[in-house]
């Protein structure tokens, strides 16, 4: 046991972005008391801390996940009409797609910053939706070229930016990511304070 | 008629009206790992908590703090009324649809 054993500070405040702000405490305070009393005796700081990580990122927002996968749908998506139906000129798609995806993680962060008040963590869910959409894309994208690699795909997919871009594009998005959610966030909380919306906290007293 | 409720969420219950008046956030989780047998994430439990309170099933209460826990408190859940309606009648309807059936299942693959 060891009463003056910290986990990240890091890892404390994304825990306090993705809970509401009357369920911080006792959460954290739950996370603390377990990490104190049991994982960090029994593994040391490292593996302690790696724990604490994992539980954290256990409560990421199923609003999140959702704007996540959304994301990550858009995307294969367009990879899958870029690869199956190519069309003479990218121009439209590309158009197109950008506006969804900027919409969609500019939503993400309104919707994050709605619920808690604070545009900084519509920047951090706008960033995360991106970087869990990045995985999910990228796997995705996998799999359909595992499925479909026949000589015409292949010729589709190279006219396309090749597979390197398929990559690389859903992961130079977690910038951009925290800069839309970020926008999103400081037009909700702005919207929320006008209309004087508390921040929410749904525990029934007992 | 009260809301059907999920084997997680039985669990969860079940294990805030076993704590009794220790039913805490991590009291709850050690509680459930213990029943399943097997590792719950924090997140998952406390989502379903959030859910349950939402529900009207579960209400609770902030305690004090502990050094241990850095001085935060904890917050306290206490089954409803209406929650202990769903445990009944999910009891009830996991017994009728075992009636007649003797337990464990052998012979019918």
């Amino acid at each position: 046991m060891s009463m003056t054993a910290h986990p990240p500070r890091w890892a404390e405040a994304l825990l306090r972005s993705f809970l509401k702000p009357g369920d911080f405490e006792s959460v954290s305070g739950d996370l603390l008391e377990h990490y104190r009393d049991s994982i960090y005796p029994a593994r040391g700081q490292l593996c302690a801390d790696f724990w604490y990580a994992t539980q954290v990122f256990t409560f990421v927002s199923p609003g999140v996940r959702f704007f996540a996968l959304l994301f990550s749908a858009q995307f294969l998506t367009r990879t899958a009409l870029d690869w199956f139906l190519p069309p003479a000129d990218f121009h439209f798609r590309s158009i197109v797609s950008t506006v969804v995806g900027i919409g969609t993680l500019a939503a993400a962060g309104s919707w994050a910053a709605w619920r808690s008040g604070s545009f900084a963590i519509g920047a951090i869910a706008g960033s995360l939706t991106a970087g869990i959409a990045s995985i999910t894309s990228i796997a995705g994208a996998a799999i359909l070229f595992a499925f479909w690699h026949d000589p015409q795909t292949r010729t589709a997919i190279r006219c396309s930016g090749g597979f390197e871009e398929v990559v690389t594009l859903p992961l130079i998005t977690i910038l951009p990511g925290a800069l839309l959610g970020a926008f999103g966030g400081a037009a909700s909380a702005a919207l929320k304070r006008l209309l004087a919306v508390p921040n929410s906290n749904n525990h029934p007293q007992a | 008629m009260a809301d059907t409720l999920g084997a997680f969420e039985q669990a969860v219950l079940l294990s805030v009206i076993r704590l009794g008046e220790d039913a805490y956030g991590r009291a709850i989780l050690k509680e459930v790992q213990t029943r399943l047998g097997r590792d719950v994430a924090a997140g998952a439990v406390h989502a379903t908590l959030e859910r349950l309170a939402d529900k009207g099933l579960v209400a609770s209460r902030l305690g004090t703090g502990t050094p241990m826990r850095g001085g935060r408190a904890r917050r306290f859940y206490r089954v409803q009324a209406k929650g202990v309606r769903a445990l009944n009648d999910a009891r009830a309807t996991a017994e009728s649809l075992w009636s007649g059936l003797r337990w464990p299942l052998k012979g019918y693959l």
